[in-house]
């Protein structure tokens, strides 16, 4: 692990907790483990946000996370005293009982640890370039994901306009698919929805998805032979540079061109010019 | 090729004030009658003409900005849709608008070129997709220098000619135009929560690296590397009561040399804490005026809400608390920082209403419009858009005596703003807008009408509402193109990026790579930006001073 001038001896100056419902393969790694029961994320990140400002707590409300208030104690302590705090959390907190919720709470604690000292919050992303679509999504749209088009200008509601929601309620008349497996983590619905109607996926493999659709264009792999760029979780983004040629074309020149197909037929959106509003 | 034909003309670059000429374009460029014998007429008689708006400050693109569009989806819904058509892309414009959106929003002001004030290297490649993202305006970029470690150890070990080579070395490794400090060491000691105030103070983690000693040092090295634009520098202590005499310190250190003081505004500040605070605009545009080395740019604010994004992290965690609104923050490895925390100026707040005279003032007490220049700090006072409501501020004592109106009773004694005659006049403002920032940026071809220059122009029709005129050119020229017409968006062409290479020793990677894989999380060779990945690159000239 890296080493610098304020953590000379690299792992050996940092302190992991890992806090989970079971004992995962990261235990292994970890300095601190704390064993949090199933759908109480949210009370345990409540307690911790009473117990950094000394608010009182009662045994029962600590009992009923799992975790001892010894170990509360001296986790919040350890927060305290260090330099530089990270949390990072997964979807075993934001999709569990309590969802987005549990999610503010975190990050509210991250907030309000800086009264003491120098702590930040940060998303695990999903494997894949994640975090670049979700990049991208914001500066041309403003919004991450769960956007509708269908107006001509970006709107944004996820639980509506999220692509699960989308499918489930079969709203679409086709799907395009790029580097995702849909088919593979969706709920049956969805997936049902997928095999109905002509869905075209874009991948280097065959995937769960690409045997329910109508159409499977293979592409070549993103980083190993075709060129790109790839966000890391924290945003950063690193150039893909391909260690291989692939006789296979990249999903960039696919998309274009079939982007030129679809512009070459007539438009359904109203042309013309658009003014300029007074800005509110 | 087109023509322009009798509109009254405002070229400060050239010293034509007002007077009737008629304009030749061909190629992009002014050229003279002879070289433009057919094309579009535009009868301008009554018009008049500006060169195209070119914005010294701003902050549209890149991890910053970005990360506001996701803090504030409740902005995007209550803000005008740019709706797809075959030549347009979709977008949204408000507090922090999306790329596309942002082109048409400073081209549909008259705005052709615009800088982006604050790129870590660290991210530079994600800056530049943006930018590449925004149509019809020309860009450029500064990167952000002044907390980086190391920068900062070699300072430290009085290796200076050592981190002139490494600055020259990021400088072209992010593709950047320029150099920013952002408030020096403050940023590299709140990796550990702390701050810098104190311009003789050693940084955290440091014992020869002061604030001030960053900030002479970055002066000299980019003086010496001859980078055309100089140390664009956000002062310490942003926003703070009192901080005017941080603000004038740092003035003193940098005499003799060139620098440009971003968002003057926010580092004008009297008083001691919240209760006193008063403008300080008077002594600090005394003291500007008696020295022809600095340029600055305004920073004012305008009354409702916008959302604020500055690399100087402890401020914006004070902010929050302040507020106790949404707070962002982005720690960029061991390079810089940066926060976002929407805001809402409220004239009947004391501090609110103190921020706006200050701004107010300081681009009225500064004699030379060649040396002030307008800026909101966009999105920090307010957003881009809102630049023509400023002019109209400018324009009409009048105007600013009803606005003065509204703000609290108690404000008397904390600002000069009531007792300020001057108005603008067009000369002055086509300079504070156009000429004079592209002066500041060293771009010759830009903010002016002279031949040889690029056609980038803006056409008015006369309105006594200054903030409509200015806010709705009739028409919007950019490289000889016509991209807005009576309001409407007419074509969107890519704009360039200007980018500069100083000179520097060819051993710095070798110097830098083991430095760099002992501190940073990805491997060297992916960190510098590649020339392909910038779309219409523009190089300029950086020449080494003798
Ligand atoms: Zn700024």
């Amino acid at each position: 692990m890296q080493k610098s001038r304020f953590l000379p001896r690299g792992r050996k100056d940092r302190t992991m907790v890992l806090v989970d419902i079971r004992e995962t393969k990261s235990v292994k790694a970890a300095d601190i483990f704390l064993q949090v029961r199933p759908g109480k994320d949210f009370e345990l990140l409540t307690i911790l946000r009473a117990m950094i400002k000394d608010q009182p707590i009662s045994d029962a409300e600590v009992a009923e996370t799992g975790v001892s208030i010894e170990a509360l104690q001296d986790l919040v302590a350890r927060m305290k005293a260090a330099k530089f705090g990270a949390m990072f959390f997964g979807m075993g907190l934001s999709m569990t009982r309590g969802k987005h919720m549990n999610s503010a709470a975190l990050l509210t604690l991250a907030a309000e640890m800086n009264a003491f000292t120098k702590f930040v919050a940060m998303p695990m992303r999903g494997h894949g370039n994640v975090t670049g679509a979700d990049v991208i999504m914001r500066w041309q749209t403003g919004y991450p994901f769960g956007i509708s088009f269908n107006r001509g200008y970006p709107r944004y509601n996820p639980g509506e306009f999220s692509t699960v929601d989308v499918l489930v309620r079969g709203d679409t008349d086709c799907v395009f698919v790029i580097g995702a497996d849909p088919g593979a983590t969706m709920p049956q619905p969805a997936i049902d929805h997928l095999a109905r109607v002509p869905t075209i996926v874009l991948d280097p493999h065959v995937t769960h998805t690409s045997r329910l659709a109508k159409v499977h264009i293979t592409t070549a792999p993103a980083g190993i032979s075709a060129p790109g760029t790839a966000y890391r979780m924290d945003e950063i983004p690193l150039p893909l540079r391909p260690a291989l040629k692939s006789s296979y074309p990249t999903d960039e020149e696919v998309t274009r061109r079939i982007k030129e197909a679809i512009q070459a037929k007539p438009d359904w959106m109203v042309e013309g010019p658009q003014r300029l509003e007074t800005q509110v | 090729m087109l023509r322009i034909t009798g509109g009254s003309v405002y070229d400060p670059a050239n010293s034509i004030n007002g007077e009737v000429r008629d304009l030749y374009i061909a190629d992009g460029k002014f050229v003279d009658k002879e070289s433009c014998d057919s094309g579009r007429v535009i009868d301008a008689t009554g018009m008049i003409i500006f060169p195209g708006g070119v914005d010294v400050h701003t902050h549209v693109a890149g991890g910053s900005i970005n990360f506001a569009r996701a803090m504030t989806p409740e902005d995007h819904r209550r803000t005008q849709a740019f709706i797809r058509t075959k030549t347009r892309r979709s977008g949204l414009g408000g507090m922090a608008p999306t790329t596309f959106a942002t082109g048409y929003l400073y081209a549909g002001m008259g705005y052709t070129t615009v800088n982006e004030a604050a790129v870590p290297v660290l991210s530079a490649r994600h800056t530049h997709e943006e930018l590449s993202d925004i149509p019809i305006v020309d860009k450029s970029s500064l990167v952000l220098m002044a907390n980086n470690e190391i920068f900062l150890d070699l300072l430290e070990e009085g290796e200076t000619e050592r981190a002139k080579q490494v600055i020259a070395w990021y400088l072209w490794a992010a593709k950047a135009y320029g150099i920013k400090a952002v408030n020096p060491g403050g940023v590299a000691a709140w990796k550990y929560g702390d701050n810098a105030s104190q311009l003789t103070e050693p940084v955290s983690g440091y014992k020869n690296v002061t604030p001030g000693n960053i900030v002479a040092q970055l002066a000299q090295i980019i003086d010496e590397l001859g980078i055309p634009h100089p140390i664009h520098l956000h002062c310490n202590n942003l926003g703070a009561p009192g901080n005017v005499s941080t603000t004038l310190e740092t003035m003193k250190h940098l005499e003799g040399r060139r620098a440009h003081f971003a968002h003057l505004q926010y580092h004008a500040y009297g008083g001691d804490d919240w209760g006193t605070m008063r403008s300080a605009s008077v002594e600090l545009a005394e003291y500007f005026n008696a020295h022809p080395n600095m340029t600055t740019d305004a920073g004012a604010v305008l009354f409702g809400d916008t959302v604020t994004i500055t690399a100087d992290g402890p401020w914006q965690h004070l902010l929050y608390k302040l507020t106790g609104r949404k707070w962002g923050n982005l720690d960029v490895e061991n390079e810089t920082g940066c926060g976002i925390v929407p805001y809402t100026y409220k004239p009947s707040n004391l501090v609110n209403a103190v921020q706006w005279a200050t701004g107010l003032e300081l681009l009225l007490l500064i004699d030379d419009p060649w040396r002030v220049f307008m800026s909101t700090d966009h999105p920090n006072g307010a957003c881009f858009w809102r630049y023509p409501e400023i002019l109209q501020l400018l324009m009409s004592a009048d105007f600013r005596k009803e606005c003065m109106a509204c703000l609290p009773a108690n404000i008397k004694n904390r600002i000069t703003l009531p007792e300020i005659d001057r108005e603008y006049t067009l000369y002055e403002l086509a300079t504070i807008i156009s000429a004079g920032p592209a002066r500041a940026l060293g771009l010759k071809q830009k903010g002016n009408l002279g031949v040889g220059a690029d056609a980038d122009v803006v056409i008015y029709n006369r309105n006594v509402n200054i903030a409509e005129m200015f806010g709705h050119p009739r028409y919007v020229i950019k490289s000889g193109e016509i991209v807005i017409e009576e309001g409407d968006i007419r074509e969107t062409p890519d704009g360039r990026e200007y980018i500069i290479k100083p000179s520097f020793d060819p051993g710095t990677d070798d110097f830098l790579q083991p430095l760099f894989e002992d501190r940073y999380c990805m491997s060297f060779e992916n960190y510098p930006v590649e020339m392909e990945r910038i779309e219409n690159p523009h190089l300029q000239d950086c020449k080494p001073q003798q």
